[in-house]
């Protein structure tokens, strides 16, 4: 499994991070970045909710 | 029963002779009676207008994500004036969709819901771009320092000087920096100002404890005013904000109503503006009030970020919002009828302690400081929480460059221990409505 944020649509509300910090960032210009590549197991669920709770549907997993 | 109102403990009685959405008491301090709502129960009904208030934070979550049982439509009204027929039955959907129109501010986007909420969002943020609101907070500095030289009356260095601050500075910084943001051109900007002032500012507007009742359109002059924007740039595009918000178009690539437009364009000042004065307020009122807050943020400046995230959870400028239930639902191990109107109180769910640790005390440290609900949640979290974020910060920053002591003024609050304070008068918003402020300049060379 992997994510993406889109950077067009995030605008930085910070709750995939508090949904699942192992795999999404708040960077320094305030917008969120999620972790390259595979995802590590077992944040599969935390993942969903993240994706599930961004108020911009700015992630995407596939 | 204005002011007369018995002090508010965890006894029930007590929490039940308040009307929330009447009393100044309330206005004043309204954290006791969440505090006495959410020991009774985190989804608790009142007795006087007969509205089930959501106190806690993972109730107040769950809500703000159901957007299936959860309709918006009385989003700023709530049980004023209420639905304007009996909601009966155990789906009132349709009832909903039937009289929606007639709710106060029944085309602002707070109180759409999907799937035209989806496309009207989408609208508004094809206008606040990350590229967008990178240039407008750097036009954000020049923005404060131009309104500090008169604020602060010139930088003689080392004197001091005072002012009221809600109205000498955040009121015209938070207009400027959505004017800037939205391209209106300067020499209309007084003019836009004046259309604010005589809007909903003047009358009961949005959750005022008065008796009134809100307008069903609070905002028809600005209207018409950003309509000739809209309008004249379709038809003379230039290279200029206004013409990428005049030709911004749905996500299927629809071209909206010019009215589609300037809804979403008047939200922002509607709802962008007043809210984020209620936060600078109370953040320049710590600042003013804690001298080691002070010290600290003037030394750190990286630590104003959080700071301004505890100011966000402990006096969250928007205490709540409304909702109604579709259909019957249980929330928190409460059952809900159908046609129940609900105050999601992100100020009460705050200072959950479920949630927050010592949820009164002001840490900007705290772990997960950020986990506050003041923008709200789900769909309709905050489209301008960027932009708060962004004011706060250089308005702060700022005001910390160019003076090197701010504190309060003693004769128009009272000394340390008696200190007066006015809050707004409603019951959706959080926010003092004059605070005073005496500031020693920094020396010219040392402002930045």
């Amino acid at each position: 499994m992997k994510a993406s944020v889109d950077d067009e649509r995030c605008r930085g509300h910070g709750i995939c991070e508090l949904a699942c910090p192992e795999v999404f960032t708040l960077t320094d210009d305030g917008y969120a970045e999620a972790r390259e590549g595979e995802l590590p197991a077992g944040t599969e669920a935390g993942v969903k909710t993240a994706a599930g709770s961004c108020p911009e549907r700015a992630i995407t997993v596939t | 029963m204005k002011g007369a109102v018995p002090a508010v403990t965890d006894d029930k009685t007590d929490f039940e002779a308040v009307d929330f959405f009447r009393d100044e008491s309330v206005v004043a301090d309204p954290y006791p009676y969440f505090d006495a709502l959410r020991a009774r129960c985190p989804v608790q009904r009142e007795s006087h207008h007969d509205v089930v208030m959501v106190t806690g934070y993972d109730e107040a979550v769950r809500i703000y994500n159901d957007t299936e049982a959860f309709s918006a439509c009385n989003a700023v009204s709530g049980p004023f004036p209420g639905f304007p027929v009996p909601l009966e039955g155990d789906d009132v959907s349709g009832l909903i969709e039937a009289h929606r129109d007639e709710l106060p501010m029944s085309d602002q986007l707070p109180t759409l819901d999907p799937p035209v909420h989806t496309d009207h969002r989408a609208l508004l943020m094809r206008l606040i771009t990350p590229k967008r609101l990178k240039e407008n907070e750097e036009s954000m500095w020049r923005l404060a320092d131009g309104l500090l030289d008169d604020f602060l009356e010139g930088q003689n260095g080392g004197v001091a000087v005072s002012g009221e601050f809600v109205s000498g500075f955040a009121g015209p910084f938070t207009f400027l920096v959505i004017a800037d943001l939205l391209g209106v051109p300067e020499g209309d900007r007084a003019e836009i100002a004046a259309l604010l002032r005589h809007g909903p500012a003047d009358g009961g507007g949005i959750g005022s404890t008065g008796e009134d009742t809100l307008d069903r359109n609070p905002l028809g002059h600005l209207y018409e005013r950003v309509a000739r924007y809209i309008e004249d740039r379709r038809r003379a595009p230039r290279e200029d904000v206004l013409t990428g918000l005049a030709t911004a178009t749905f996500p299927d690539g629809r071209l909206p109503e010019a009215a589609d437009v300037v809804r979403v364009a008047a939200n922002l000042f509607a709802a962008g503006q007043e809210t984020t004065v209620r936060l600078l307020g109370s953040a320049l009122k710590l600042i003013a009030e804690q001298p080691r807050l002070q010290a600290e943020l003037r030394e750190h400046r990286d630590r104003v970020p959080l700071f301004v995230e505890e100011v966000l959870r402990t006096e969250s400028p928007v205490k709540g919002d409304f909702r109604l239930t579709r259909v019957p639902v249980t929330v928190g191990g409460v059952g809900l009828p159908a046609g129940t109107t609900v105050m999601l109180l992100n100020s009460a769910a705050n200072r959950d302690p479920r949630q927050f640790d010592d949820p009164a005390a002001f840490d900007p440290a705290r772990p997960g400081v950020r986990r506050h609900i003041a923008f709200g949640r789900g769909p309709h979290t905050c489209p301008g929480a960027p932009l708060a974020r962004a004011e706060a910060r250089v308005a702060i920053e700022r005001l910390l460059d160019r003076t090197t002591d701010i504190r309060l003024s003693e004769d128009h609050h009272g000394p340390a221990g008696a200190r007066r304070f006015h809050y707004v008068p409603t019951f959706m918003l959080r926010g003092l409505t004059r605070l005073f402020l005496q500031f020693t300049l920094a020396p010219p060379q040392e402002a930045a």
